[in-house]
């Protein structure tokens, strides 16, 4: 099976500043430098995901989970390290993405698929696809300021997953939605690994991430600290914490 | 660069953002009419028994650096924080970044239009020759790669100085003012020589040249026009690379 995601060796570096305040006021405090300090948010990461492989990412909050699928979407360069992505890449790292909540759902729809790539000929030959997947079909013309929380994850998932993702990155994306969606969700994302899609599970529902993903990435403070099969990294995680 | 997918791209957000100022509102795009038309009225009021006496057809001639100076500014002025305002899209996808600023240029070359048809109103109510109004996509398609480029270098700087804002506030009204809007320069004064370094001066002439006063305009000036659409074109364009690498980071 084609290797769509190699990484290397990866380094991701940030600067965390320390002292807030002005210029000014860091010049006449002595300190016109502040306390800028590098930190590696990502730590030699190496790893190959297969097409049509569903991958699970553990670890606490501030382990790297959500830099770590920015890296593979691109979002973040890296300083360090060599990284092949083979495939049309669709992310959903927050909740809303970016959604506009003055916009009817209509024209997020249209205005979502154009920021995944898609073209207006193809979103049109989609549109009802995804209003019906999100099942909110009575809300086309609605406001999203109207909508709640899981109305908006309903919308956001169904764009993304219609968008032809051949790598599809998720992170905390189930964590509002009911029980009934969350099946239906994981019954598609099924059907698009069939597709030969490969998918990223970012979560700290273990329980789904365990009964969802072929493989799990334990990742801790920036590094791989263990990886495999799903129960046996589970367990060793909760062993841990 | 998919340059279809970024105009795709640059559209829808040009059509959102400007439902989006639109939306809740009593007047709607009404406001489009009624903004320069309070604006041109109060400076109309204000100058045409003195500066514009010595002017011909000194409403047009006023209404046009109006408009010009108004897409100029608006532009440019969302593009400072848009990127910020934006964070949590710049964090969740990778797209065309160029695109959110060339979206919001688009918006308010939507607005132009609206101006552009009320100048056009004006033009024909004054006698003046209408067909002078197809000469304006040719100034267009100076203009627009100049307030592209200035807000992309805005845009993108701004990302990392924070100050570029309230910068930009003082240097926009200082170039309101060098800008000849609602007065004329005369050739031989001391503050023509600014105008040689201020690109608005050469679209703004460039388009009352061939639009008001139905003139063939100078070579400076043509050639002005051309050079600072490309030139700023291009700066934006070198500025924006370079700089987007670490706008997620920052944000």
């Amino acid at each position: 099976m084609m290797e769509r995601i190699i990484l290397d060796n990866v380094k991701k570096k940030f600067k965390r500043e320390v002292s807030s305040g002005s210029f000014l006021y860091k010049l006449f405090s002595g300190n016109s430098k502040g306390n800028n300090k590098d930190f590696l948010v990502l730590n030699n990461i190496s790893l190959k995901i297969k097409e049509g492989e569903l991958v699970g990412i553990i670890g606490n909050n501030g382990s790297g989970k959500s830099s770590l699928l920015r890296v593979i979407a691109g979002i973040y360069e890296t300083e360090d390290g060599e990284i092949m992505r083979n495939g049309n890449i669709i992310s959903l790292i927050n909740l809303g993405f970016g959604l506009q909540l003055n916009l009817s759902m209509k024209d997020n729809i249209y205005l979502g698929c154009a920021l995944f790539g898609l073209k207006r000929k193809e979103t049109k030959k989609r549109f009802n696809d995804i209003v019906n997947f999100s099942e909110l079909n009575g809300f086309v013309n609605t406001r999203l300021y109207q909508f709640s929380n899981g109305m908006l994850q309903r919308l956001a998932f169904a764009i993304a997953i219609h968008c032809n993702p051949e790598i599809l990155l998720l992170d905390e994306v189930f964590d509002v939605g009911d029980n009934e969606f969350k099946k239906k969700s994981s019954d598609k994302i099924h059907k698009l690994i069939g597709d030969k899609c490969t998918v990223i599970l970012v979560s700290h529902d273990l329980e789904l991430i365990e009964k969802q993903c072929d493989r799990v990435i334990w990742l801790d403070q920036g590094r791989i600290k263990m990886q495999g099969n799903p129960k046996e990294v589970i367990r060793k995680y909760i062993s841990e914490y | 660069m998919d340059f279809r997918r970024f105009w795709n791209l640059t559209f829808y957000l040009a059509k959102s953002g400007f439902k989006v100022r639109n939306e809740g509102s009593y007047l709607g795009i009404l406001w489009y009419l009624l903004n320069p038309l309070l604006f041109f009225g109060l400076l109309w009021l204000i100058f045409s028994n003195n500066i514009g006496n010595s002017i011909e057809s000194y409403p047009l001639y006023l209404f046009m650096g109006v408009i010009m100076f108004n897409f100029f500014q608006s532009a440019t002025s969302e593009s400072i924080g848009i990127i910020r305002d934006n964070r949590e899209l710049f964090k969740s996808i990778n797209f065309p970044r160029m695109a959110f600023i060339s979206g919001s240029v688009l918006k308010f070359f939507f607005s132009h239009v609206f101006e552009f048809f009320i100048f056009t109103i004006f033009l024909v109510a004054l006698k003046g020759n209408f067909a002078n109004v197809l000469f304006y996509p040719l100034i267009i398609l100076f203009f627009i790669p100049f307030v592209f480029g200035v807000s992309l270098i805005l845009g993108s700087v701004s990302v990392y100085i924070l100050d570029v804002e309230g910068i930009w506030t003082f240097a926009s009204k200082l170039i309101w003012f060098a800008t000849p809007i609602f007065y004329a320069l005369n050739l031989s004064s001391k503050l023509s020589v600014i105008n040689w370094i201020n690109p608005l001066y050469y679209f703004i002439t460039l388009a009352r040249d061939l639009v008001v006063y139905n003139t063939v305009p100078s070579a400076e000036i043509i050639v002005g026009s051309a050079l600072s659409g490309a030139l700023f074109l291009a700066a934006g364009v070198l500025t924006f690379n370079k700089l987007k690498t670490r706008f997620t980071e920052i944000i």
